[in-house]
């Protein structure tokens, strides 16, 4: 078990030719249609091609008093549309879906909204599954009776959603570190309330359009192919539209007094839910590898971290606990948190502070920088190794707007990061006394 | 035997052969048996240089006796607090050096391990793998955080969420004897009155060769693997295994019904019934291929009948799942979940559920609804193979639910064959009062609300 111990020494070695042991698949800039810009990685050992839609029309650009409207235009795509051989209505776009054996998913995030397919690549299959894809991104029909329908269903999920700490939690400290910024605002049953059809048709118009459209392909198609399916999917959508109002710019957390930063909510349950954090970085930023790094040592690392051991391996506190950064497009920011019995709250938070705090102030050892490169550099592989996370990977670097070679040279980038580099980068970007904290459900 | 399924799919999709067709995959996966009795499966998939490394002991929750619920689960925890030779957390910090991701799970069935790397590094964490399995050493302060830690667990994942108190409580109320009536994570009581010594037993009790299982996916070569897995794992001791009791859980006579009170809300309605499940050496059995057809028939995909009726039409509840696993190790229940509509009453969803399930058993199904499902099953046969880690998942919760991985493409092909009078007749035969147990979560309100909040 002697070389066991000696491990990280010897794939520090090894970093070098990691590399070269294996090819990396490549990115292909396909043409671009419509407005949107497109990419591709082919890969041809199993018969089926995975393609993203990626539009910018993500929760941040929800109305006042609308909250969730992006969010239902997204999820109500499928639910109706005008498809170049009719109208299809909600039943029969399913039947056709599960008819094709395919899977098409909608989501949206703060950012974006995103349509993926996964279907089978046989020409007849794919092509009637981007079909009517393309249908749902240029003509959904936003049926009143659904429309009515599917707000009565999210109301109901979010009262439910509002009895549950984690919920509670994550909506107000949103409030709290994105200010004045439209993703301060989270849905509430009266926002939902407020959205008809005629906003959703009205926001899809708006959003849903060539030129805030990315499209990424993933699977067994050639570049030919690949084309063919980027002009059928966006051939109705039009190209650009009305001018879209700039979003307010993110505002830096700014540093405030203790007792304005934290809150603290009463609820009754079991465990105290700790939410602290600020606003960050955006994912092009050069000092994106030395945050990444240095995050692995304070709450990234899974068991390997700093948090982990304070708070779980040392005192028992909590099952869970973690930080990490979200960067986006845009500014994006940094979350640490946990789940403490109620009266365990005050000790736990007080350890996840000093931890954070000490990171911040003295960076890691020589040994952990090690350790992060170590573990991040050798399982690169393991980011990339099947369909579903190269589509990931590719949707990201088309959305960030990040060089095409970005997964060539990440173990490079991970490699040339230094000690202080994390200690700049974490002292630039956060600050204690800058720290918005939400604690839910503390016992004295 | 892909080859055999594939060609059924020609034949829903359309009648001409693919070129995707060719491939046999019996070649690419090995099985081996090593002199200490220790089972390994290897799946070639060299289309990344990554592997997935998995060990399985058949040994869960339902191998436990009264006033020690949750002991498998506590050891899993405890399975990273070192051995004779790697001190406590030593094993995370090592996997982590070498790139790896690695966690462990626990279910009802069966305790598992696993590491994902680098292909070059498998060696490493075949080591520390085998080097657990016999050589656990925690001591006792080590137990007393962990078992704090344990606790926090349950509070986060049962005693504040209401669904999965729902669920604690339909599983104790449904079985009478069988051990699937006590939670994995194990009762609050008992975790708190868990010794250190009762993880070391269950421990020298269950981790031996001959009641494990080692799957090994990714780019690797079979015969390279076999040699290090003889290295280590070849060199731990078989020992004897206590004695299984089978447990068999007495027939139902009646509908029983239980009641959580619990801060939410939405009411819950879960109704489930006794059901058979596939029994290893009767893969012949029609009627759990019938029930995990009749489950997709009802809610596999948006316009499946429940959510189709439920949900859109009736509105009635705001959102329906149909469960049911036909491979497992102890008894199975086919469960109907819901979560009501607004002002909707339970009793309303459960005359709407009964009212659906009245009619597929007097009218049958569409031969076209079960095409879909057909078709769903097998394009799903190609997308799991995107995952290397879900490959070693399928072979290993295959294994231990008493089949061999090579059953799997039998079962998948015995799927097809399956009719619609087959899924009416398993509707009309189990989904009957007789094995019904309701389970209702009556919501109640939080004593503290959110907007009382404070600087």
């Amino acid at each position: 078990m002697h070389a066991l111990k000696n491990a990280i020494g010897i794939y520090l070695l090894s970093f070098g030719v990691l590399n070269s042991a294996y090819a990396i698949l490549p990115i292909e800039k396909l043409d671009s249609y419509n407005g949107a810009k497109a990419y591709l990685v082919q890969t041809k050992a199993l018969p089926m091609v995975d393609i993203e839609v990626s539009i910018d029309a993500g929760d941040r650009y929800d109305p006042v008093g609308k909250s969730g409207l992006a969010d239902m235009t997204a999820a109500l795509m499928n639910y109706g549309v005008r498809g170049s051989e009719g109208p299809l209505n909600e039943a029969q776009i399913a039947d056709e879906i599960a008819d094709l054996g395919a899977n098409i998913g909608l989501s949206v995030s703060g950012e974006r909204a995103t349509l993926r397919i996964r279907s089978l690549s046989r020409k007849d299959l794919r092509d009637r599954a981007v079909n009517l894809a393309a249908a749902m991104l240029s003509a959904p029909t936003y049926d009143p009776k659904i429309v009515d329908r599917e707000k009565q269903r999210t109301i109901t999920n979010l009262l439910e959603a509002e009895t549950k700490p984690e919920y509670v939690l994550e909506r107000r400290f949103m409030k709290s570190v994105y200010g004045n910024y439209p993703l301060a605002n989270s849905p509430t049953a009266k926002s939902v309330a407020a959205v008809n059809s005629a906003d959703l048709k009205q926001f899809h118009k708006q959003f849903y359009r060539g030129d805030r459209m990315i499209v990424s392909i993933v699977g067994d198609v050639d570049r030919a192919q690949a084309n063919d399916i980027v002009r059928a999917l966006l051939q109705k959508v039009p190209e650009s539209g009305s001018a879209i109002a700039k979003l307010p710019e993110l505002q830096r957390s700014p540093i405030e007094p203790l007792a304005q930063r934290e809150i603290q909510i009463p609820f009754d349950s079991q465990q105290a839910h700790i939410a602290m954090g600020m606003t960050a970085v955006t994912r092009n930023n050069p000092d994106y590898y030395p945050l990444l790094v240095g995050n692995y040592v304070l709450g990234g690392g899974g068991f390997a971290s700093r948090l982990m051991a304070e708070v779980r391996e040392e005192r028992g506190l909590a099952y869970s606990v973690f930080s990490y950064f979200a960067p986006g497009k845009d500014t994006g920011i940094f979350q640490a948190g946990l789940q403490t019995k109620g009266d365990q709250a005050v000790l736990a938070l007080e350890v996840m502070s000093s931890t954070i705090a000490k990171f911040i102030a003295d960076g890691p050892t020589p040994t952990e920088l090690i350790a992060a490169k170590s573990n991040l550099i050798n399982g690169y592989p393991l980011r990339i190794d099947n369909n579903r996370k190269l589509l990931d990977n590719v949707s990201s670097i088309a959305w960030n707007d990040l060089p095409l070679d970005t997964m060539d040279v990440w173990t490079k980038q991970v490699e040339a990061v230094t000690l202080e580099q994390v200690n700049k980068a974490f002292q630039k970007y956060l600050a204690m006394d800058r720290m918005q904290i939400v604690v839910l459900g503390a016992k004295k | 035997m892909r080859s055999n399924l594939l060609r059924i799919s020609f034949l829903l999709f359309i009648c001409t052969p693919l070129a995707w067709a060719a491939g046999a995959d019996s070649v690419d996966t090995h099985e081996y048996r090593l002199a200490n009795g220790l089972k390994l499966i290897v799946r070639e998939d060299h289309r990344a240089p990554t592997v997935a490394h998995m060990v399985w002991y058949r040994a869960g929750s339902m191998d436990e006796v009264n006033g020690k619920t949750g002991v498998a689960h506590v050891l899993e925890h405890m399975m990273f607090k070192g051995t004779q030779k790697v001190k406590s957390g030593e094993f995370s910090r090592l996997v982590a050096a070498v790139g790896g991701r690695e966690n462990a799970f626990t279910s009802r069935d069966y305790t598992a391990y696993f590491q994902q790397v680098e292909k070059s590094k498998l060696d490493e964490v075949i080591q520390l793998e085998a080097d657990r399995m016999s050589n656990l050493n925690f001591d006792d302060a080590e137990f007393l955080k962990e078992i704090q830690v344990i606790m926090e667990e349950r509070r986060l994942r049962t005693e504040d969420n209401p669904s999965s108190l729902l669920n604690e409580a339909l599983m104790a109320t449904a079985y009478m004897s069988s051990p699937y009536r006590h939670p994995v994570i194990g009762w609050m009581n008992d975790l708190q009155n868990m010794k250190a010594v009762d993880a070391r037993d269950w421990y020298r009790s269950w981790y031996a060769p001959n009641n494990a299982t080692v799957v090994i996916s990714g780019d690797v070569d079979p015969k390279q693997v076999l040699k290090t897995v003889e290295k280590y794992y070849g060199a731990v001791d078989a020992h004897e295994l206590p004695v299984r009791k089978p447990q068999i859980e007495p027939p139902q006579k009646g509908i029983k019904q239980v009641q959580v009170k619990a801060p939410a809300d939405s009411a819950q309605l879960t109704m489930s019934w006794k059901v058979p499940r596939l029994e290893p050496g009767k893969l012949d059995d029609v009627e759990p291929y019938a029930l995990e057809l009749l489950t997709a028939v009802l809610d596999g995909y948006d316009n499946a009948r429940l959510n189709r009726t439920l949900v859109k039409q009736e509105k009635v509840v705001n959102d329906v799942g149909v469960g049911y696993d036909m491979i497992s190790r102890g008894p199975e229940l086919f469960l109907i979940s819901t979560t009501m509509a607004k002002g909707k009453p339970v009793a309303q969803a459960q005359a709407s559920i009964r009212k659906a399930l009245d009619e597929l058993k007097q009218k049958g199904i569409l031969e076209s609804e079960l095409k879909r499902i057909k078709v769903r099953i097998l394009s799903e046969q190609i997308y799991k193979r995107d995952s290397i880690f879900g490959q070693a998942m399928e072979i290993g919760g295959t294994e231990m639910a008493g089949f061999s991985w090579k059953d799997i493409d039998y079962m998948l092909e015995k799927m097809q064959t399956i009719t619609p009078d087959q899924v009416q007749a398993v509707a009309r035969k189990y989904l009957v009062d007789e094995g019904l147990t309701i389970a209702i979560l009556d919501p109640q309100a939080r004593q503290s609300v959110a907007n009382k909040e404070s600087k």
